[in-house]
């Protein structure tokens, strides 16, 4: 078994630790995982990605294809968009961005992830609502880990602990509007 | 081995050196290398059991004198830095080197020249390998491709050092440094080379020990470069690593260190499973130079691969028999090539 992974946006958006929170679960099944992350010299409105890649045993970290991607902003899908694997999944946060993928080969789906936080009270928690939309594609992975390992990351306050626990659930059972 | 933990390489790499019995460590930071000062510091702080002695140098000049100095009183001893730093450090080196001090310096490559970029690269391969200060001096080269192995040769880097009384370096690079994987810590380890013979830690009660960097005549100066010279050719006969994967039946060998080997051992698995015979030497002592794993290959095609315009290759091609046969693949300024890449790359040698 090998998952080609990767998230992108911009610093700020926490993507890198969407991507964390991920790896910390997976490594728990006993997986192979690596988590590669690229970003500037800034720390805020930079470009920030990552790659996740797990599998059996040691592979490459850097990807050459991704099954599922996430785009969080304009600029990651005009620079990633060739990488998603022909019949792969785009990921696209429609909230940030209306441009049109080109491609015919993927299958892409829209979902507002900064308005379906904003409407559980903050859009900051808009990455964990895009990971639990991403969990839906990772059926190997358990939720209720997921769930635990979130409110792990945001202990030191219990309301971020309620916030995005929610977060996670709700975007693992949004339903796309059509 | 203990415990298995998904951490950061900088971080993996950091507790590896404390557990090897690292207890100083001297730092200025700079990305892709802060989390080891960093882990460092936090280290000090909070295991204060353990005596960890961090400083925070005003420069990467002072740092490397910080660890010359350390060095020459026997304990174990390092620093972490990127190109700019190392370049900095680089008199120190040189320093080091003649007097004989087993200092380890991890140098996490970024993308030069200049501050370049803060991403992966191998640009700075001539300046490790082939000595980057001046004088006819050599520092033994470890280049790891996983945080494991990172970790592992982070330990040993400090037996080395010891054992030839000279510096070492872990060549990593930006990638390696900052991705996660999951790591099996190894344990504690402690010196096995009793170095009271030479270091320098007051001499009541005995012999005063010199440690010098400065000749006293042409004739006298040339029988200290001999002994150097003498221990790099030990060296280079017992301390060359590397490890090939299916060279026996490869039409196409590719050679790749460090992160790039990891992406290079990705493309060899997706051309074998195309039916191309395809396979790749790692080398992992950068000097000593593994020279020794293209012998009996004559007759294949070898691609190298690098993040760099081509440095490697240049000792790829002192090594093999026929130096047409060496192709250069590269991508520069913190672009990472993917498997794919490579195997188009690998697709082009096979059409020809």
């Amino acid at each position: 078994m090998k998952h080609e992974l990767l998230f992108s946006g911009i610093g700020g958006q926490g993507i890198m630790l969407l991507g964390e929170i991920l790896c910390n679960v997976v490594i728990e099944k006993g997986y192979q995982v690596s988590f590669a992350p690229f970003y500037g010299q800034e720390k805020r409105g930079g470009r920030t990605m990552c790659n996740v890649v797990i599998a059996d045993g040691m592979e490459s970290p850097i990807i050459s294809e991704a099954e599922l991607m996430l785009v969080m902003d304009e600029r990651s899908l005009k620079d990633y968009e060739h990488l998603v694997a022909p019949g792969g999944t785009l990921l696209l946060n429609s909230s940030m961005i209306e441009l049109e993928p080109q491609r015919r080969d993927i299958k892409v789906v829209k979902v507002p992830f900064y308005e379906i936080a904003a409407d559980l009270g903050n859009a900051k928690a808009s990455n964990m609502v895009a990971l639990g939309y991403v969990l839906r594609y990772l059926p190997f992975v358990d939720r209720e880990a997921v769930e635990k390992e979130v409110a792990k990351t945001f202990s030191a306050k219990a309301a971020l602990v309620e916030l995005n626990v929610k977060a996670v659930k709700t975007g693992y059972e949004y339903e796309e509007q059509v | 081995m203990g415990e298995k933990v998904f951490m950061q390489g900088n971080a993996a790499m950091a507790e590896s050196a404390i557990r090897a019995d690292c207890k100083f460590f001297f730092g200025y930071p700079i990305t892709p290398s802060s989390e080891v000062p960093e882990y460092y510091a936090r280290a000090a702080k909070e295991r204060p059991e353990e005596n960890i002695v961090f400083v925070q140098g005003e420069t990467e000049v002072a740092v490397f004198n910080m660890i010359a100095g350390t060095a020459a009183t026997g304990k174990r001893v390092m620093t972490a830095t990127s190109g700019p730093g190392f370049s900095l450090g680089q008199e120190a080196m040189s320093f080091m080197s003649a007097a004989g001090l087993p200092a380890v310096v991890v140098e996490v490559m970024r993308s030069g020249p200049a501050d370049g970029e803060i991403l992966a690269a191998q640009g700075d391969y001539f300046q490790a390998v082939k000595g980057g200060g001046h004088g006819d001096y050599r520092v033994l080269v470890l280049a790891p491709y996983s945080i494991q192995e990172m970790c592992e040769l982070m330990q040993e880097c400090f037996d080395l050092a010891e054992k030839y009384r000279n510096p070492v370096i872990l060549l990593t690079d930006s990638l390696l440094a900052k991705m996660r994987e999951a790591v099996e810590l190894p344990g504690r380890k402690t010196s096995r080379v009793d170095q009271r013979d030479w270091t320098l830690t007051g001499c009541a009660g005995r012999e005063h020990h010199v440690l010098t960097t400065c000749g006293d005549g042409a004739a006298q100066w040339e029988a200290f470069n001999l002994n150097l010279q003498e221990k790099y050719a030990k060296i280079k006969a017992n301390e060359v690593r590397w490890q090939s994967y299916q060279v026996e039946d490869a039409d196409i060998v590719l050679v790749a260190y460090g992160s790039m080997a990891r992406v290079a051992e990705g493309a060899m698995k997706m051309a074998r499973e195309e039916g191309l015979k395809v396979g790749l030497i790692r080398p992992i002592s950068l000097w000593p130079f593994p020279e020794k794993a293209f012998q009996g290959l004559a007759g294949k095609k070898f691609l190298v691969t690098e993040l760099s315009a081509g440095q490697m290759v240049e000792d790829v091609k002192l090594s093999v028999d026929r130096k047409e046969d060496v192709r250069f693949f590269g991508r520069l300024g913190g672009v990472v090539p993917s498997p794919k890449d490579i195997l188009a790359e690998i697709r082009k040698l096979e059409v020809k």
